[in-house]
C-alpha cells in the first residue's frame, strides 16, 4: 500500500536516474553502448527481523570464506583434514599460485564481498552464489533511494525504514581500516567497463580518488600516484575495480595494459592494501560454493545459518548418478562463466542438447554443478502500466572493516522476460530498491 | 584530495573548451538559423567565417547535419558528445550534480534534432549549459580544476572570437580575462605565447590570423 504514490512517480525517477547518468556498458557486436539500467519503482521489502537473521548468516558466511582463503593460501589445513577435495582447489582458475604465502594487511581477504541469494516461495532464503573478487551493484540502489525520497516524500514519512545512503560511509570505513598510510584510491579499468558509473559514484561519494593504472607507479616497493606536476602521492589502499589478471602485468597477464607494473610486489610487502585480495577466485567458484557450509562448520564450529540452494557435484558419482536420473528438474552451471551465462536448464534442452550434454558432463565432470530449480518467490514489477510478477534475486554487501558490516539494503535484480530466471543486466534485467523496514 | 593527474588537467581543459564551443556555435547558429528562413545559401558564409568544410549540399542539410550529425566531427551536436566524454570520466572531481547538466543538454539536443522549432529546444541546451558553469563555479571544490575549466573555455572563445573577427575591444577582454586567471591553476603553458597574444590584441587592427594561430599554441 505505502509504496502506491513511489511507483506513481516512476517515470519521474526514472527521469532522474537518466539525468545523473545511471547506467552500465555493454557491447554489442563490438560497439560500446551506454545503457540506463530500467528501475523498477516498487520495492523489494524485508521486515526487520527477517533481514536480522539474514545478517547474522551473511556475516558468518564471510567470515568462514574469509578464513578458508587465510587457510588454502596459507596452510591448506582445511585440504588436508579432507573437508574440501584438492581436485577443486588447485584445478580452479580463481587458485593463483602467486597468492601462496602472501597474507594481506590484517588478514582480511574479502573486503566487500557481494552474496546472491534468492528467497523461496516458502520465505527460506538461498545463497546461489558468493562473489568475492569485484562485486559490483551497491550503487544503484544507493543513488535510487536518493532520488525515490526526493520524488515521493511521503512515501518515506510514512514508512520507518532502514537508511541505505551510508554505503560510502560503510566503504570508507573498510577502506581506512586497512590502509597502510597514505591515499585511498579507487582503481578503475576506464571509461568502458560495464560497471564504470559505480567506480565514479563510489569514488564521488567515499572521497577517494578515481585512478587509472597509468596514474600508479611503483617506486622502492611502495606505491604512488603522480599528479600533473610530477609529485608523487604515496597510496596506501586501493579499492581495485579491474580482475586479477589485469593488476599487473608483471605478475599476472604480461599484456595487461590497465594494471601497474610491480603492484603485487608492493602488495606482498605489505606496503598497499588491495580490496579485494587477489586470489579470492578460489573462494567463489561455483564448485567451491558447494563446500561453504562446510566452512562454517569446519572452522566456525557453529551450524550454518544460510543455507545453498540443495547442490550436486558431478564429479562425486553418488551425485552424478542423482543428476542424470534428475536431469530435467536441474539447472547446471558451467563453474567458469559468470553473468548468468554458461547456465542451462535439464528441461529446456532438447534430446540431441540433452545426449551431448551428458556426454560433456561426463568427460569433464568438475566443470559442472546441478542445483534444484528453487521455485522463487516472485517479485511484482510494473510493466506497462501492469503489475506483473518476475523472477528476482538479492545482492547482499558485506564488508569487513573493524568487524564484518552487513549493508541494510542491497541491490535486488529482477528479469524482465517472464520465461527467464536470469536477471543479470547485461541480459536484459533491471533492478530494485531493497527496503529493510526498522524492527 | 587536493591533486589531480595530468590526465585530469587535460580532460578538465578540454571539458571548458567543447563547453565553450556549444555554447557559442548554438548562439551562432540560432542567429543564422534566422538568417535562413529568408536567405537559404548563407551558410556557405557561415561556414568559412568558422573555417570549418562546407560539406552542405543544401540549406536544409545544413540545418540538420551542423546542429545535429553525430557523425559530422564539426557538429554542435558531436561537440556536445565531446564534452561529455570529458565530463563523465570527471565525476568523482566535477561531481554528479555538475555532471547532469551536460547529461540534460545531450537529452534536449537530442529533443531539438527531432524538432520542428529545434532553436526552441536548443536554448534549453545553452540554458544547461550556463546551469552547468554555474554549479561547476559553485561547487567543484578545488580552485585548481575551477580555473582549469575556465582557462579551457576562455582559450576556446578567444579561438572562436579570433575566428568570426570580433572588434579588437572584444578580443582584448578575453584575453584580459585568460591573463588573469592562467597563472591561478596547474595547467602548464607557454608565457611567451600569452605575451604575444596581449601584443596582438592591443594593435587597432588585430590579426585575427595570428590570434588564432598562438592560442592555439598556449596550452603545453
Amino acid at each position: 500500500m505505502y509504496e502506491q504514490d513511489l511507483y506513481e512517480h516512476a517515470d519521474v525517477i526514472n527521469e532522474l536516474l537518466a539525468r545523473y547518468g545511471v547506467k552500465f556498458g555493454i557491447y554489442k557486436n563490438n560497439v560500446f553502448k551506454e545503457q540506463l539500467f530500467p528501475f523498477d519503482a516498487i520495492p523489494r521489502i524485508i521486515p526487520g527481523d527477517e533481514f536480522a537473521e539474514l545478517e547474522k548468516g551473511l556475516k558468518q558466511r564471510v567470515t568462514a570464506l574469509n578464513l578458508f582463503l587465510k587457510d588454502i593460501y596459507g596452510k591448506k589445513q582445511i585440504v588436508r583434514d579432507k573437508v574440501v577435495p584438492e581436485e577443486f582447489v588447485y584445478a580452479s582458475s580463481g587458485y593463483l599460485t602467486e597468492c601462496e604465502g602472501v597474507t594481506p594487511v590484517k588478514d582480511i581477504y574479502s573486503h566487500i564481498s557481494g552474496i546472491d541469494l534468492v528467497q523461496a516461495k516458502n520465505g527460506e532464503w538461498y545463497v546461489l552464489e558468493d562473489n568475492l573478487r569485484v562485486p559490483s551493484g551497491a550503487s544503484y540502489p544507493m543513488i535510487a533511494r536518493k532520488l525515490c525520497r526526493r520524488s515521493s516524500p511521503d512515501t518515506f514519512r510514512n514508512v520507518r525504514l532502514e537508511d541505505n545512503r551510508n554505503y560510502a560511509e560503510l566503504l570508507r570505513r573498510t577502506m581506512d581500516h586497512v590502509n597502510v598510510g597514505g591515499h585511498t584510491v579507487i582503481l578503475t579499468p576506464g571509461r568502458y567497463n560495464a560497471a564504470y558509473f559505480e567506480h565514479s559514484y563510489l569514488a564521488e561519494c567515499t572521497g577517494a580518488h578515481l585512478v587509472n593504472g597509468s596514474e600508479l607507479i611503483v617506486e622502492n616497493d611502495k606505491l604512488y600516484y603522480l599528479d600533473s606536476n610530477g609529485n608523487k602521492e604515496r597510496v596506501g589502499a586501493v579499492y581495485r575495480r579491474i580482475s586479477d589478471e589485469y593488476l599487473d602485468p608483471m605478475t599476472f597477464n604480461p599484456e595487461s595494459v590497465i594494471g601497474i607494473s610491480h603492484i603485487f610486489d608492493v602488495y606482498r610487502k605489505g606496503n598497499v592494501a588491495l580490496l579485494n585480495a587477489p586470489g579470492n577466485g578460489i573462494a567463489d567458484d561455483k564448485g567451491i560454493y558447494y563446500f561453504v557450509p562446510k566452512m562454517v562448520e569446519y572452522y566456525l564450529n557453529e551450524e550454518p545459518i544460510l543455507h545453498n540452494a540443495p547442490t550436486y557435484l558431478p564429479f562425486y558419482e553418488n551425485d552424478m548418478k542423482y543428476v542424470l536420473e534428475h536431469f530435467d528438474q536441474l539447472v547446471l552451471k558451467d563453474v567458469a562463466e559468470a553473468g548468468g551465462y554458461g547456465v542451462v536448464f535439464g528441461s529446456s534442452m532438447t534430446k540431441e542438447q540433452k545426449e551431448s550434454f551428458i556426454a560433456l558432463l561426463k568427460a569433464e565432470p568438475r566443470r559442472f554443478i546441478a542445483q534444484e530449480v528453487i521455485d522463487f518467490k516472485d517479485l511484482d514489477i510494473m510493466d506497462e502500466g501492469k503489475r506483473v510478477p518476475r523472477k528476482a534475486d538479492l545482492r547482499a554487501f558485506v564488508l569487513m572493516a573493524d568487524e564484518p558490516l552487513v549493508w541494510k539494503s542491497g541491490l535486488t535484480r529482477f528479469s524482465r522476460n517472464p520465461e527467464s530466471f536470469i536477471v543479470n543486466s547485461s541480459q536484459g534485467g533491471g533492478f530494485k530498491d531493497t527496503w529493510v523496514l526498522s524492527r | 584530495m587536493g591533486f589531480i593527474s595530468i590526465t585530469q588537467v587535460d580532460e578538465l581543459f578540454w571539458l571548458g573548451r567543447y563547453s565553450e564551443r556549444v555554447y557559442t556555435t548554438i548562439r551562432l547558429f540560432s542567429k543564422r538559423y534566422d538568417i535562413m528562413l529568408e536567405q537559404d545559401s548563407t551558410y556557405g558564409e557561415f561556414c568559412s567565417m568558422l573555417e570549418i568544410p562546407n560539406i552542405y549540399t543544401s540549406a536544409e542539410d545544413f540545418k540538420y547535419r551542423y546542429a545535429f550529425d553525430q557523425e559530422n566531427p564539426d557538429s554542435i551536436f558531436s561537440n556536445l558528445m565531446r564534452a561529455y566524454d570529458n565530463a563523465i570520466v570527471l565525476r568523482e572531481e566535477i561531481g554528479s550534480e555538475t555532471l547532469s547538466y551536460i547529461q540534460l543538454a545531450i537529452y534536449e539536443m537530442n529533443k531539438a534534432a527531432s524538432s520542428r522549432a529545434p532553436m526552441i529546444e536548443m536554448q534549453k541546451v545553452i540554458d544547461n549549459i550556463l546551469a552547468f558553469w554555474g554549479i561547476a563555479d559553485d561547487s567543484i571544490d578545488s580552485e585548481d580544476s575551477r580555473n582549469i575549466i575556465k582557462i579551457g573555455k576562455r582559450v576556446e572563445r578567444i579561438d572562436l572570437y579570433a575566428r568570426l573577427k570580433m572588434p579588437q575591444a572584444e578580443m582584448k577582454r578575453e584575453v584580459d580575462r585568460l591573463t588573469g586567471r592562467i597563472d591561478r591553476c596547474s595547467l602548464h603553458y607557454r608565457k611567451e605565447v600569452l605575451l604575444r597574444l596581449n601584443e596582438l590584441v592591443l594593435e587597432p587592427q588585430p590579426d585575427h590570423h595570428a590570434i588564432v594561430h598562438e592560442i592555439e599554441q598556449i596550452v603545453e
